[in-house]
């Protein structure tokens, strides 16, 4: 095996070590905000087959984010607080309202995608607002006991990492599959030119319904964790302030490279919460500001800075 | 793409990861940071940003004005603050106090203006075993269905202001359908609910109810042509900061304050800034509440007296329910043993007659205050407009 | 006086209403139409732009202007929002060559910086401005009392879109805009300087949303999140009433300001719904809206 072989495989494992340990080292509320961490990065992964793998630009990923959270906070209240349950219930309930967003969605091209997926985000938080029985309207679902793996309940914040890391890791290692896949060829196919997939025979609707009903049901995966790690969902989650900031995640981190985006994810997550409020509330600022910067200077993301590096050399 | 390139990457991604979490805070572990032997390190939690901003800094005004008129200790033992920004919704509120609690790791926590915030973290507040005094937050659930022994409240329970307004109303003879009106959130249906049910006991009849989207909505034209086409002879409101001011000014631009008069629960027209920006559309508007500026006991006239000298401003409701609030944390404190949540608790309930607030006397009944409620009338001043005290409605407990 | 049916007499200030508001929404959504049809650029900061105005009015004229500050306050807001429109302008030409999406997505970067500078400068609390003296009262219609200011609404709204109509339809200026949006490419190679076009466009498009802030002002005040209201309104305005087209940016701003009125009062929460599930239908069942251009060279 050559030794670039080898990196290959080990690369994604080191990783894997490196945050199954973290939660040993670091303090509660670090160990609470790595948690944050992984959800968000599952989700802008998501978000990638999508924006990066298919060419669709989603400005309302956040509604199936936010169904998995309602569907897993509603299922851990009134039916089970299994994990598995949870985590399948938020995952199937987001792919559902993915197939019938999708349906209609992915009918359109570039910007105007973006706008529908926009008013679809928009029609899905007002449900939301107005849906007091089932998500609790504006005050949003609260309450929701601590989720159990194996009976044993997840209070604590070491516990949860490990378990948002195993969901994160898991997700990660479908979206990779799929990307490795024929059917992640024939998605950077359509992304590449689609009137050519068609001529070749492909049903190219199918396909791009497909990645947006896989892209929401691990989405929606990602929602459980938030569910289980807040204990509480609400209709932010599901509109534009889950939706932007995903967006930016996976556009700074780096399209079509699935841990561009989750690096993305942490910087967003760190910028917006961790160092947002010593900044005086400021951290949309800096994080427009990055933003901004890595359109104009890095076209591709944070990904792509060695790809530069050696065109630059060369 | 190569192969090679692409395991360069998981690497960079795998340094990048675990650098982005070394840069996070709270590296360290639980060390002594909680306070102990005569100090105590509150963890406040106001609004500094969104449009409860102003409201959170009254609050945090009350506490710094109690903290020195007080020699900077509560109960004997020298107090740190560390504040924290509610925000606007639970997305921000919720993460500010696990931030306090995992954190700073403060003994308590004081303040919390949003309902949806106290309720989405008591639960976490009850895990870590600590005290949460609320100091505004009216939701009945917290100290009532949903309460738990660490969250006290030196406020007020949403049905309760509503509720005696309702019976006042329901007594006058002349008054007519009233039409209710509040936001579409769980405060404005608890005080659609405590009004309905003392109004209807007494014989009211609700001409209609609506429920503007809370937060959204900036014109309330098509729910005033939906009062004046319900025949409503009154109408009871409830609304507060911003959306007080929109919908007072509205009121009277399209021609309801003089023909159907308006009643509210009090934080309709409470706030200096309230009332100013509401100017001449706020005269004669009725509401309760449990506190006035313009309450005449020895307790107010001091208090009023050292805001205006320290802040050159009228203080409103916000700020004497912070200023209770550290003044029943140094009573606990007085006569707690230890600093954790289950002795602080058992010592709040042992704190008796808060008799020298400037509401006038009250206690808690339960885990939240039994208090006198006064009817208000905004009249004009020299100064400007102020609510005015009409009548002492009596003493009220706390409505869930 | 002639009985007016039932449903009139009690909806009758909810229909004057919405077109109050539609006026107002017209002023916002043209220049975003515009610059859409235009360069195919969406420009998500035009709420932004509406914010700045807002808080614009609240700075220079204060909560209770005199008309002198009123006037001013339009006349800084408009020259602000021309070079903020010329600013991004520029900037979207750097990545010309990148696609329409890049572009959104940078005025979005913008955008969120914008709106935190507007938050940092002016404060987080929401802030209420009267109108200017002599608007500031209301007048009896039918028995119903309605703002004076918002009957003046009405008035601006049709002496500007007449305007705009006057100069699109019957001036070169006009003509090359039509032809720019229609066939951009083809314009070029006829030998007009496109740039000066976009900027132009771009200009005065953000010239007319912060005067949409301005004259709002006094029904909407200024508060942080009112970007993204007035963003959403535009967006569903401009894709209802079609990319490029000034009389369908006002029957569509019409259309919406019903439904935020009529609507409203009718259906409460479901206006919600159905004002974004009529920009779904739209743009699935006819993407240029109800009077977009049906030619045009689209890349």
């Amino acid at each position: 095996m050559t030794w670039s072989r080898r990196r290959a495989a080990l690369a994604p494992l080191v990783a894997l070590a490196v945050l199954a340990a973290a939660p040993l080292v670091l303090g509660d509320y670090a160990t609470a905000m790595l948690s944050r961490i992984l959800a968000f990065a599952l989700l802008a992964a998501s978000l990638d087959l999508l924006v990066g793998v298919t060419g669709l630009p989603s400005l309302g990923h956040g509604a199936y984010f936010g169904a998995g959270a309602y569907a897993a906070g509603w299922v851990a209240t009134h039916v089970a607080r299994s994990a598995p349950v949870t985590l399948v219930a938020a995952a199937g309930v987001a792919a559902l309202v993915a197939l019938v967003a999708g349906s209609v969605a992915v009918r359109a091209r570039g910007v105007f995608f973006l706008m529908l997926t926009l008013a679809v985000g928009e029609i899905v938080e007002q449900l939301a607002q107005s849906w007091h029985g089932v998500t609790g309207g504006s005050d949003g679902m609260y309450g929701i006991p601590a989720t159990r793996l194996a009976g044993v309940a997840l209070t604590d914040v070491r516990w949860f990492a490990w378990y948002a890391l195993g969901v994160f890791a898991a997700g990660i290692a479908v979206l990779r599959c799929i990307a490795v896949s024929p059917l992640g060829a024939t998605l950077r196919g359509i992304r590449d030119n689609e009137a050519r997939m068609r001529a070749l025979g492909y049903r190219t609707y199918h396909y791009k319904l497909a990645a947006f009903v896989i892209a929401g049901g691990i989405a929606g995966a990602a929602g459980s964790l938030l569910a289980a790690q807040q204990r509480l969902v609400t209709p932010g989650d599901l509109g534009l302030a889950t939706s932007v900031p995903v967006l930016l995640a996976v556009i700074i981190g780096g399209e079509a490279t699935l841990w561009g985006p989750c690096v993305g994810a942490a910087i967003v997550v760190v910028l917006r919460d961790v160092l947002g409020p010593s900044l005086g509330g400021h951290g949309p600022l800096l994080l427009g500001v990055v933003f901004v910067a890595v359109v104009f200077a890095l076209p591709g993301g944070l990904a792509h800075v060695r790809s530069l590096w050696r065109g630059a050399a060369r | 793409m190569s192969h090679a390139r692409i395991t360069r990457r998981r690497l960079l991604g795998a340094m990048g990861a675990a650098g982005a979490i070394a840069v996070l805070p709270g590296c360290k572990k639980t060390g002594d940071q909680a306070g102990g032997g005569g100090r105590i390190k509150i963890g406040l939690v106001v609004p500094q940003s969104g449009v409860y901003a102003t409201v959170g800094n009254e609050m945090k005004h009350a506490w710094e004005l109690w903290l020195e008129r007080h020699g900077g200790v509560l109960g004997k033992r020298e107090v740190t603050t560390v504040v924290a920004d509610e925000g606007e919704s639970p997305q921000t509120g919720v993460p500010a106090v696990q931030k306090l609690l995992q954190g700073d790791q403060v003994d308590a926590i004081v303040g919390i203006i949003s309902s949806a915030i106290a309720l989405g973290a008591k639960d976490m507040v009850a895990e870590a075993k600590k005290l949460m005094i609320v100091a505004n937050a009216g939701a009945g659930a917290i100290t009532g269905a949903a309460k738990n022994p660490y969250i006290w409240r030196t406020s007020f329970t949403n049905a309760q202001v509503a509720s005696v307004m309702g019976k006042h109303l329901a007594g006058k003879a002349d008054v007519g359908p009233v039409y209710v009106i509040a936001p579409d959130y769980a405060a404005g249906g608890e005080v659609i609910r405590g009004f309905k049910s003392t109004f209807e006991a007494g014989g009211g009849k609700i001409a209609g109810e609506a429920k503007p989207a809370f937060g959204k909505t900036q014109d309330y034209q098509p729910f005033l042509t939906g009062i004046q086409s319900s025949g409503a002879k009154a109408t009871f409101c409830f609304f507060a900061g911003a959306e007080a001011i929109a919908f007072v000014k509205q009121y009277a631009q399209f021609g309801l304050a003089s023909t159907i008069p308006l009643y509210g629960s009090g934080f309709l027209t409470e706030g200096s800034a309230v009332l100013a920006a509401q100017g001449d559309a706020a005269l004669g508007i009725q509401t309760t509440l449990h506190y006035s500026p313009e309450l005449d006991n020895p307790a107010n006239k001091e208090f009023v007296a050292a805001w205006k000298a320290k802040y050159n401003d009228t203080p409103a409701v916000y700020a004497v329910q912070m200023w209770d609030a550290a003044s029943v944390l140094n009573r606990a404190l007085g006569t707690a043993t230890a600093l954790d949540g289950d002795s602080l608790s058992k010592a709040m309930s042992s704190v008796g007659t808060i008799d020298d607030s400037p509401r006038g006397a009250w206690s808690f009944d339960g885990q939240s205050p039994k208090q006198k409620m006064y009817l208000r009338k905004v009249e004009k001043r020299d100064t400007g407009t102020v609510n005015a005290v009409v009548a002492d409605l009596g003493d009220t407990a706390p409505v869930a | 006086m002639p009985a007016w049916p039932a449903w009139i007499d009690v909806h009758f200030i909810s229909l004057l209403n919405g077109l109050a508001i539609g006026a107002l929404l017209f002023i916002l959504a043209v220049g975003l139409s515009l610059i859409f049809g235009m360069m195919d650029v969406l420009n998500l900061a035009h709420g932004v732009l509406f914010l700045g105005g807002a808080y614009t009015a609240w700075w220079i004229a204060g909560e209770s202007p005199s008309w002198p500050r009123f006037l001013a306050a339009l006349a800084v807001a408009g020259a602000a929002g021309a070079l903020a429109g010329t600013g991004l302008s520029l900037l979207v030409a750097r990545l010309a060559r990148r696609s329409h999406l890049d572009q959104a997505l940078l005025t979005l970067g913008l955008t969120l910086i914008a709106a935190d500078a507007l938050s940092a400068a002016f404060g987080d609390d929401v802030h209420t401005i009267n109108p200017p003296p002599g608007l500031d009262d209301s007048v009896s219609l039918l028995g119903r009392a309605y703002p004076v200011y918002r009957l003046a609404l009405i008035g601006l709204g049709a002496v500007l879109a007449t305007a705009v109509h006057f100069v699109v339809e019957r001036t070169s200026l006009g003509a090359l805009i039509r032809a720019t949006v229609a066939d951009r490419h083809m314009v070029a190679s006829v030998g007009v300087d496109e740039r000066r076009v976009k900027l132009g466009v771009f200009a005065v498009g953000a010239l007319l949303a912060t005067t949409a802030g301005v004259l709002g002002a006094p029904v909407y005040g200024a508060r942080p999140g009112l970007d993204a209201t007035a963003l959403m309104l535009a967006l569903v305005v401009v894709v209802i009433g079609g990319l490029g087209s000034v009389r369908g940016a006002l029957i569509g701003a019409l259309v919406i300001g019903e439904i935020e009125s009529l609507g409203r009062a009718v259906l409460s929460d479901l206006a919600s719904f159905v004002l974004f599930g009529a920009l779904a239908v739209v743009l699935v069942l006819r993407p240029r809206g109800l009077f977009g251009a049906s030619t045009g060279a689209r890349s």
